[in-house]
């Protein structure tokens, strides 16, 4: 839950995805659910040129279980309530 | 994929909003489909009407028609809706015939292969 509502927090943001096939999104966070699913608007892949079948794709849903990475801009994160989060996500869970 | 009520549909994570629209599918497997989707459920199984497999290689491409395929949610990469005024693929593709495209992947296999083997032939030889 905490992942979850970290990333409902960040809905709007532009963030970069990557995948465990290698493939990397850069996009606009619209929606993210509980498996971690994501859906980001206005995509554009990282590296056009090796993926042409990309190119008119603007909007996409992309599977939880297929991420390995979601890159945030740097003044995404606030540190201290994440920890917080986490704090109390350890003693409560 | 929690079930959105009617006013939900807009925000969340849902692919109601894909229904009836040409998608493209992207597999673990490395495969392309395009198609119109007709149904899905919360596992992300998808159901696509007049579904193709799109296969580039190199500067060549190729629509294999399929049909209705009811696709395992569990093989779905990434469900991307394709903008229909902007050109699906680059103007200096070609399109060529099934049998053709299938010689450009044997051959681009046996390219990477050839690679391969190269490599580790010359791994021995420890270069460093």
């Amino acid at each position: 839950m905490l992942f979850f509502s970290y990333f409902k927090d960040l809905v709007g943001r532009e963030v970069t995805v990557e995948l465990k096939n290698d493939l990397a999104i850069r996009g606009t966070l619209h929606s993210v659910d509980q498996y971690l699913n994501i859906k980001l608007e206005n995509t554009r892949v990282v590296d056009q040129d090796k993926n042409p079948h990309m190119l008119s794709v603007r909007n996409c849903f992309i599977r939880g279980s297929v991420v390995r990475y979601v890159q945030l801009p740097p003044d995404g994160v606030d540190i201290e309530l994440l920890h917080d989060a986490t704090r109390r996500e350890a003693r409560g869970g | 994929m929690s079930w959105a009520g009617p006013d939900d549909i807009f925000l969340s994570t849902s692919l109601a909003t894909y229904l009836d629209k040409k998608l493209l599918v992207l597999l673990r497997d490395g495969r392309k489909l395009l198609g119109l989707l007709r149904s899905f459920d919360q596992f992300a199984n998808v159901v696509l009407e007049g579904a193709c497999e799109r296969v580039i290689v190199g500067d060549l491409y190729c629509d294999i028609p399929l049909g209705l395929y009811v696709i395992r949610g569990e093989n779905v990469v990434l469900i991307g809706e394709l903008d229909l005024e902007k050109e699906e693929l680059p103007s200096h593709m070609t399109p060529v015939s099934a049998a053709e495209i299938k010689r450009a992947q044997k051959a681009e296999r046996e390219a990477t292969d050839l690679k391969g083997s190269m490599r580790k032939r010359m791994e021995f030889l420890d270069f460093d």
